[in-house]
C-alpha cells in the first residue's frame, strides 16, 4: 500500500490531533498547509483505500455499561475453524476474534455488563461449538496497564522530531 | 453523560463524514448548533467517557503487517513494575494483566505489537524481554481475522420520543 509523505503526516495527525471543531478538515489543512479540499479528498481515498475504517470518537468501555472482559484461546480442530469462529462471530460482546499460529488457534475477547453475562456468553459458545474446557483457556482482566491504538506514520526522514 | 450527550455518540461512533460539515447531521437531527455538538463530544473527552477522536486504522493496510500478541510468565511481584515497562513502549498497543490457569496456563502479562512484519515484531519483543529480564513468554501472530469491531458501544436510545 503506498502512502505518500503527505498523506502520512495526515494520518498521523487525524489519529493524534483530531481537531473537534465544526469544519475540521478546514482546520487541519491550515495546519498541514493544505486546502480543506484536499484533505478531504486524501481521507476519502485512504478510506477508499481501507487504510481508515472511520473517524469516531473511541469510548471508554468502562464509561458505556462493560463492567467485565476477558479474552478465550480455544483449541479447535483445523477442519472446524471456520464453523467456530462462525459462532463465535454471532455475539454482540465479541469485538475482536483471530486465528493464531499456536496450539491455542482461535483468540477472541467477549465484553458484557457483568461477570454472570460474559461466563454466560462463553459457556453458550463452547456447548454450542462443542469445544470441551480442556481445550478453552478463559483469561479475565485482571488489570489494564495500556490501552492506546494508535501507530506511528512518520518514517525517521519524514518525522519533524515530534513525540508522541 | 445526558439523552443529548448519548445520541451524539450514537450518531457519530461509526464515523462522521468526510465533508465540510461532518457534524451537521447530528446537530440537525438533535435540534442544537454544530458548535455545540463538537463542545460536547470535547467534554466528553475530558471527563473520559470518550479515549480519544480520530481515526481507527485498518494496520495492514498501512503496512503494519504483522499482529502479534505476547504472552509474558512474569514473577507475581514484579507485575506492575513490568506492566508498567512494556505499557511505555511506543510499540505496545495495549498490554494487560490476565488471571492464570494454574497448572495449564501461567502466562499473566499480556501485550499486542502491531508491526511491519514478523521479524520486525520478533526484535521488538527479544528488546522488551531484554528491557525486562522476562525470558518466559510466547508470541502468537494473527493468521485471519475474524472480527474485529470497536469494545465500547452505545446503543440507541429507546424512548419514543426521540428526535429522528
Amino acid at each position: 500500500m503506498h502512502l505518500d509523505p503527505l498523506d502520512r503526516m495526515l494520518l498521523q495527525r487525524v489519529q493524534d490531533d483530531f481537531p473537534l471543531d465544526p469544519r475540521p478538515y478546514r482546520v487541519l489543512g491550515e495546519a498541514l498547509g493544505m486546502p480543506e479540499r484536499e484533505v478531504i479528498e486524501r481521507l476519502s481515498d485512504l478510506s477508499r483505500r481501507g487504510v481508515i475504517r472511520h473517524i469516531a470518537p473511541i469510548l471508554e468501555p468502562g464509561c458505556v455499561g462493560i463492567r467485565s472482559s476477558t479474552l478465550v484461546a480455544m483449541r479447535v480442530p483445523e477442519e472446524r475453524m471456520h464453523e467456530v469462529a462462525g459462532i463465535v462471530n454471532e455475539y454482540d460482546g465479541v469485538s475482536h476474534n483471530y486465528r493464531r499460529d499456536d496450539d491455542y488457534n482461535l483468540w477472541f475477547t467477549i465484553a458484557a455488563a457483568g461477570e454472570e453475562e460474559l461466563l454466560g456468553i462463553l459457556e453458550e459458545i463452547m456447548r454450542r461449538s462443542m469445544i470441551p474446557p480442556g481445550d478453552v483457556l478463559n483469561l479475565p482482566v485482571v488489570r489494564r496497564f495500556k490501552l492506546d491504538v494508535r501507530f506511528r506514520f512518520l518514517t525517521e526522514e519524514d518525522d519533524d522530531g515530534r513525540d508522541r | 453523560m445526558d439523552e443529548i450527550d448519548k445520541e451524539i455518540l450514537w450518531s457519530t461512533q461509526d464515523g462522521i463524514g468526510l465533508e465540510e460539515r461532518p457534524f451537521l447531521h447530528a446537530a440537525r437531527r438533535l435540534r442544537i448548533s454544530e458548535e455545540e455538538v463538537v463542545a460536547r463530544l470535547r467534554r466528553l473527552g475530558q471527563n473520559g467517557v470518550v479515549r480519544r477522536f480520530g481515526t481507527r486504522i485498518n494496520p495492514r493496510k498501512a503496512d503494519l503487517m504483522a499482529n502479534a500478541v505476547v504472552v509474558w510468565n512474569v514473577p507475581g511481584t514484579r507485575v506492575a513494575e513490568i506492566g508498567a515497562a512494556m505499557a511505555e513502549s511506543p510499540d505496545v498497543t495495549h498490554c494487560y494483566e490476565r488471571r492464570t490457569i494454574p497448572g495449564r496456563w501461567e502466562y499473566n502479562l499480556y501485550t499486542v505489537l502491531h508491526c511491519r512484519d514478523k521479524e520486525d515484531a520478533l526484535r521488538r519483543v527479544a528488546a522488551l524481554s531484554r528491557a525486562t529480564g522476562v525470558a518466559d513468554y510466547r508470541v502468537l501472530f494473527s493468521t485471519e481475522e475474524f472480527k474485529r469491531r470497536p469494545s465500547g458501544r452505545i446503543e440507541p436510545a429507546k424512548e419514543p420520543g426521540r428526535v429522528q
